[in-house]
């Protein structure tokens, strides 16, 4: 398994959505709140983590993830982990980040939640 | 089965021990699902040891016990010891607004394992850990 780690990114109208894959520590966790701070002030409000292609995950990889939800709750945005590894959602449910984040099998599905928001941010 | 290893202060070097992990268990016909906690404990048990080995010498000893039942993962460090019953049991809406927020390492290693011991002095600490791969 690669576990060199690279992310993707989109951006759908207000939503912000980063596929990463491989080995989420504290790089990898730097660079996605990293991605998302650059965002956040293009005025993105809401972010979809696709963690697909990473099924290491470390604790401080997730602090780097614990700040970009207390920076969407100064805005009321929302972040959506998406595609989750069995393992990697158990140990995020033992963080107590399903608290505050949401999760959804994919993408499609976490758009439409978003959406159901009354974010819209599906294409026309 | 059982593989050893002396781990130096490298960035991602806990990657070496996830990857012997998931080849002994592939060599024992484990599928990939049910190493998948044990992957996050390895991560973490690692990583936390790495962090607090000190400099004498900046490594961690790692060992891996496998079988078709269960894994023990053996780690340890030769730092400064810690008191386990004195760090805080985190919490996220404490860690939300908070300039800290790491410190989970234990917890996890806690919660996704069946068995968790640790002994720590001023020698080092070891850590213990048991997971049935249900």
């Amino acid at each position: 398994m690669d576990q060199q780690f690279t992310l993707t990114k989109e951006v759908r109208g207000e939503c912000l959505i980063v596929t990463t894959s491989g080995y989420i520590n504290n790089v990898g966790g730097e660079a996605i709140a990293s991605e998302c701070g650059a965002h956040f002030a293009n005025g993105i409000q809401d972010v979809i983590l696709n963690l697909e292609y990473s099924k290491v995950v470390n604790s401080i990889g997730m602090s780097y993830i614990i700040e970009i939800i207390e920076r969407l709750q100064e805005t009321g945005g929302t972040l959506v982990f998406t595609n989750l590894d069995a393992a990697v959602e158990k140990m995020l449910s033992i963080m107590g980040l399903f608290k505050y984040a949401r999760k959804e099998a994919t993408v499609a599905d976490a758009l439409s939640a978003l959406g159901r928001k009354g974010v819209g941010h599906e294409s026309r | 089965m059982r593989l050893h290893l002396t781990l130096p202060r490298i960035p991602d070097i806990e990657l070496v021990a996830i990857e012997g992990l998931e080849r002994l268990a592939r060599h024992l016909g484990i599928a990939d699902d049910k190493v998948g906690e044990a992957r996050i404990l390895v991560a973490e048990a690692v990583t936390n040891a790495l962090e607090h080995a000190g400099d004498t010498p900046p490594t961690v000893r790692v060992e891996f016990t496998l079988t078709t039942e269960e894994i023990v993962i053996f780690v340890q460090d030769r730092g400064k010891g810690f008191d386990p019953a004195a760090v805080e049991d985190p919490d996220i809406t404490g860690k939300l607004g908070s300039s800290n927020k790491r410190g989970w390492g234990l917890k996890l290693m806690k919660s996704l394992s069946d068995d968790f011991r640790i002994e720590s002095g001023s020698q080092g600490t070891t850590i213990s850990i048991r997971k049935l791969l249900r």
